[in-house]
């Protein structure tokens, strides 16, 4: 079906090759997850499969990508289309249709396909991705999940044999991520399709038949998840987070692969083991007194109308205190970014009010207020202009009107802090997403902020750089920032937040410490969200832990059985879960 | 928020030929640009009106009142004091260039009122088949029916860089012209740069669809000329005529 023989490409204008040797086999049927760090290559080996590389892409391709045995070179994209689809993970930039049914329309139209047969296929591929009753919707109103759905079944339309997909996933919410994956599993069931996934998490690719981890262009490790269950190490080494559940497993000397929290906890406790007495009081004396500081921003019966009258938040009041670190969490459309926008004054209430300090924001431009809230946005493509890392950086400073010399103090803070030390010539254009994200956050960082709000700082970040943007992010709280983020990744706000803020549909459905939010999972359940599986885990085992650390230290095996004690009697290292062990110690 | 103009409804309007709301559309700008008085132009947005009201279409003013207005007023206050005139109003103004701005106010308005309605009432793909049926090439009609989308993307585009400086201490509303000039920078380079990216985008998922891959494309929606196009075309015409008569035989 697909064949890749010592396939190689570099792009024009760079050193290194994208991609080296790589030589692969993908079978009629299967299901592929394709991971690997950020610049591994993932996206670039998908590229060559419908010819986007080397027809729309310029560099140096070596070697050969088959299709049914004939060579991509031969063929442009839109004359494979009806053989291959492809979904991006931009699902804003595919979509261009008046309404919904003319969106899936316009691939068969390219194609000559005749007007009954198009129309039949607009029905049949709203009905598989369950869109159906919307057919005379904007694209443009529709919900993040239900636009890539969307997008699928436009590919869908043009009946391919091989659906790529580049992390379909990433821009959406828990709920969008999992229609959209529940709607590829039933096109799975349908028929013959072949997929290929990017997707940054094994935890996610669990149900595929093959995965493929790319790292520095190269295959590095290819195999079923069952054969890569327990290699968590080497994953984590390849910057591709290992399964979550295997290594609990291996924690608890457990080795059996489990697809579920349900079954994880059931088997854990089969194996003998179960919750030290007074595991969850000491979790919670561990995590001290509820954070007693000051209130530094009250916000008081918040309500915001946009001009078109749509109501964003229906009456939000909640106080954030001085050196807190606080997760906002919610689904697409919940109020979360209005929200934080008005804490810096982007946003003017409707009604209600917002204090910092006491004093009411009403009448504060934001370009005072942001010398005191930082807001750094989840796309830092949105703000950076400069040629130069330290010009972007010193922006701030410089329109707070510092001298060039103090400018310069906070720019070389700012850079050290968030590990771009030095790099203040760079073009920031040619830095990876990641660094870019830095980038912005030195840039808000340098004009000195008590309170720093980040929007979904995690977005689009490989498991390396996502932990060290939280580490930098848990300093910054250290050093008396306090910290506000908004974010889907619920494994972060599990390991990093001590309070979070749950909202839906613009009014808070929750607020209280990360522990006892994260333990209740029939309040969180309507909101769309689940908590991680470690959690999940720890929930149905009687421990309100947030950490693998914290499960581990929370269990013990029965007398009789091997050994005693929790964590001590666990082979293997400690646990290296996504947040520091010592996140809440 | 829906940035995008179309309005799907069903009325008379909306059921028309593209190319009838084309020619309609063309008919208003002809006449909007024959006359400067303001009677013959408010009579014009009079009739505009009735045309948007009956495509239900008026609803979209809301969203651009603020532009229509301010388009007026500083027509009407500029060519007031520029525009000359021997009868003085008020400090340099005079009556004949408040009329001359009324007018020229008036003329813009109804223009962009005749344009709205079009887009409220049209889809873009019918502009497509009605720019196809016109002659024009597949290619340059959808092209132009992207430009058409782009505006609302980088709209919102704008909306968010703008948002994200400001957030920096970025002051976009006061200072004099060149202090203005110079905080535009960070705005448009990430603007530009931004749609740069997602045009490239565009391009890879058009190409993904198969855009252009078969020189007959074919179409889900239908067009046609319809008794009611007829009648309308009649009307539109009558009414330009009448105009047209107006000025250049009275």
């Amino acid at each position: 079906m697909i064949r890749l023989e010592d396939v190689s490409f570099r792009y024009r204008a760079a050193k290194d090759p994208a991609l080296r040797d790589v030589t692969c086999h993908i079978r009629p049927g299967e299901l592929v997850g394709l991971l690997g760090r950020s610049g591994a290559g993932r996206s670039t080996l998908a590229a060559t499969l419908n010819g986007t590389i080397p027809h729309l892409v310029r560099g140096d391709l070596t070697g050969c990508v088959r299709i049914d045995g004939e060579d991509i070179r031969t063929k442009r994209p839109r004359d494979l289309a009806d053989r291959i689809g492809f979904v991006f993970q931009d699902f804003e930039a595919q979509l261009f249709s008046t309404n919904v049914s003319l969106e899936v329309a316009f691939g068969p139209e390219n194609l000559g396909v005749d007007r009954a047969e198009i129309a039949r296929r607009v029905e049949r591929c709203l009905g598989m991705v369950r869109l159906s009753h919307l057919s005379h919707k904007a694209p443009a109103a529709l919900s993040g999940g239900q636009k890539q759905r969307l997008a699928l079944a436009s590919i869908l339309a043009l009946e391919p044999k091989i659906l790529v997909l580049d992390e379909p996933t990433s821009d959406l919410d828990p709920a969008g991520r999992r229609e959209l994956l529940d709607a590829i599993r039933s096109l799975r069931q349908a028929g013959d399709l072949t997929l290929l996934m990017i997707d940054p998490e094994t935890d996610e690719m669990g149900w595929a038949d093959r995965l493929i981890i790319l790292d520095g262009g190269r295959i590095a490790m290819d195999g079923s998840p069952a054969a890569l269950w327990d290699r968590g190490d080497e994953l984590d080494a390849l910057g591709v987070k290992g399964f979550t559940l295997a290594k609990l497993g291996r924690h608890l000397g457990l080795a059996e692969r489990w697809p579920d929290a349900e079954s994880a906890a059931e088997a854990i406790r089969l194996g003998g083991w179960q919750a030290v007495a007074g595991a969850a009081e000491r979790l919670r004396a561990a995590d001290g007194a509820h954070h007693q500081g000051e209130i530094l921003l009250e916000v008081e019966d918040l309500i915001h109308r946009y001009p078109d009258g749509t109501e964003a938040l229906g009456g939000v009041s909640c106080g954030i205190r001085r050196g807190e670190f606080v997760a906002i969490l919610g689904q697409n459309g919940s109020g979360k970014t209005t929200l934080v926008k008005h804490l810096n004054g982007i946003l003017a209430p409707t009604a209600g009010d917002i204090r910092l300090a006491g004093q009411s924001l009403r009448g504060q431009p934001a370009t005072v207020l942001s010398r005191r809230v930082g807001l750094v946005f989840q796309n830092p493509d949105h703000q950076i202009f400069a040629e130069r890392v330290w010009d972007e950086v010193a922006f701030g400073p410089r329109l707070q009107g510092l001298s060039e010399a103090d400018a310069r103090r906070r720019v070389e803070e700012a850079l050290d802090a968030v590990g771009l030390g030095g790099l203040g010539d760079m073009d920031p254009f040619i830095l990876t997403k990641g660094s870019r994200q830095r980038v912005a956050v030195a840039s808000t960082l340098a004009t000195k902020p008590e309170v720093i709000i980040l929007d979904e700082p995690t977005t689009g970040l490989d498991y390396r750089e996502l932990q060290g943007m939280m580490a930098l992010i848990q300093r910054l709280n250290a050093a008396g920032h306090t910290i506000v983020i908004i974010t889907h990744a619920m494994d972060i706000a599990a390991a990093y937040a001590r309070r979070v803020i749950l909202m839906q549909g613009g009014r808070i459905l929750r607020d209280g410490p990360t522990r006892d939010v994260f333990a209740d999972e029939a309040c969180i359940g309507p909101t769309g969200l689940t908590p991680p599986p470690v959690v999940q885990v720890g929930n149905r085992l009687g421990i309100p832990a947030l950490t693998l650390d914290e499960l581990v230290s929370g269990l013990t095996r029965d007398v009789g059985a091997q050994g005693r004690g929790g964590a001590e009697a666990s082979p293997g290292p400690r646990a290296s879960d996504i947040g520091p062990g010592t996140a809440r110690s | 928020m829906n940035l995008f103009l179309y309005l799907d409804r069903d009325s008379p309007v909306h059921r028309l030929d593209p190319r009838t709301k084309l020619f309609l559309m063309l008919g208003s700008f002809a006449v909007a640009v024959l006359f400067f008085a303001p009677t013959p132009l408010l009579l014009l947005l009079g009739v505009l009106l009735v045309y948007g009201a009956l495509g239900r279409a008026l609803g979209n003013l809301r969203r651009i009142w603020v532009l229509l207005l301010s388009i007026a007023a500083v027509s009407i206050v500029s060519w007031s004091i520029f525009a000359g005139g021997s009868t003085p109003l008020v400090w340099r103004a005079t009556r004949e260039g408040f009329l001359y701005g009324i007018g020229a106010a008036v003329k813009i308005v109804s223009m962009i009122i005749s344009g709205l309605v079009f887009l409220s009432t049209t889809k873009t793909e019918e502009i497509v088949l009605g720019l196809i049926r016109l002659r024009v090439p597949f290619q340059a009609a959808f092209a132009f029916s992207l430009a058409i989308r782009m505006v609302p993307t980088i709209i919102g585009t704008a909306v968010t860089v703008t948002e994200a400086q400001r957030s920096r201490g970025l002051d976009t509303e006061s200072g004099g012209p060149l202090a203005r000039l110079r905080t535009y920078i960070p705005l448009l380079v990430p603007i530009f740069l931004h749609t740069l990216r997602n045009t490239d985008q565009l391009a890879k998922a058009l190409e993904s669809r198969g855009f252009g891959a078969r020189r007959e494309r074919t179409s889900l929606l239908t067009i046609g000329f319809q008794a009611r196009d007829v009648v309308a075309l009649a009307l539109g015409t009558m009414t330009v005529g009448v105009f047209v008569a107006a000025r250049f035989a009275w």
